[in-house]
């Protein structure tokens, strides 16, 4: 399967994608975007199978990424993995279609329990 | 306007302490050392800013030796390798991590900011009209690490100077 994953942040890249090798699931492919722009293009050149994208991103936020996916017809598995976490933006989140919504900081164990049954 | 803010120094300790758990000290052999002195000396800092149902900033501020290890400890590579950076890159998050943390705690309404990182003191910063209203302070492996939030005086200029 082919990961994207969009942070704004390398360094939370970089944890995101260990946090991912230490749950198991370093034998995907993992690409990623620096962006939600850059994001919103990858989803739709690279195709991937799921993504996990921050919320708070220059230009395009993360929630911006997902509604215009969805608004062009793209149901691609997509969740957030974000320091920010309110009720509201959970339900902006699950009104919009996302899968999951991980608070940072996060272990390796709630990678598992969130994406043993999407990745398998 | 501002709120009467809703986050203690408990909370935020709480943050803090998950933090470490989970990137600085995941094997609990270094935890951050309370020291209770909120003067204690800085070399670098990085903040955020919330706006709206709360508004002030999130400021952590530690050593430069304690952002280099905090940097080693994220991008899993040895001291001597952190470039500046990793070592900005690192402060941001960690002031990013916490201010969504604590925004998560605010009442509905408040944006926060993408995260600003000043490699100096942070007593060279300016928050103006805001006053720190809590804070954790405390040592890592020796050297000074502090979390504070400073809340703003109110959008009615009430009590600036």
């Amino acid at each position: 399967m082919k990961i994207l994953i969009a942070d704004d942040s390398r360094v939370m890249r970089q944890i995101v994608v260990r946090t991912l090798r230490q749950a198991g699931f370093g034998d995907h492919e993992l690409i990623e975007a620096a962006d939600g722009q850059q994001a919103f293009d990858m989803a739709k050149s690279e195709n991937p199978d799921l993504v996990l994208s921050d919320w708070n991103m220059p230009g395009m936020t993360g929630i911006e990424v997902l509604r215009q996916l969805r608004a062009a017809g793209n149901d691609i598995k997509f969740g957030f993995v974000t320091s920010e976490s309110t009720p509201e933006m959970k339900d902006q989140a699950d009104a919009a279609g996302a899968l999951f919504f991980i608070v940072k900081p996060f272990s390796a164990e709630r990678f598992d329990e969130v994406f043993a049954p999407i990745l398998g | 306007m501002s709120v009467e803010v809703e986050v203690n120094e408990n909370d935020l300790a709480e943050m803090v302490e998950q933090v470490w758990e989970s990137y600085l000290d995941p094997e609990g052999i270094s935890p951050l050392i309370p020291t209770y002195d909120e003067n204690q000396p800085s070399e670098v800092h990085s903040s955020v800013s919330i706006t709206g149902s709360w508004t002030g900033h999130i400021v952590y501020a530690s050593s430069t030796s304690a952002a280099r290890r905090a940097a080693a400890a994220f991008l899993a590579m040895e001291m001597d390798e952190v470039s500046e950076e990793d070592l900005s890159d690192v402060l941001g998050e960690l002031a990013n991590i916490v201010g969504g943390n604590v925004k998560a705690m605010l009442p509905p309404g408040a944006l926060l900011s993408l995260p600003q990182v000043v490699l100096a003191p942070e007593t060279t910063a300016r928050f103006p009209h805001s006053e720190r209203i809590s804070g954790v302070y405390g040592v890592w492996d020796g050297e000074p690490v502090s979390i504070s939030m400073w809340q703003s005086r109110g959008d009615n200029k009430e009590g600036a100077e």
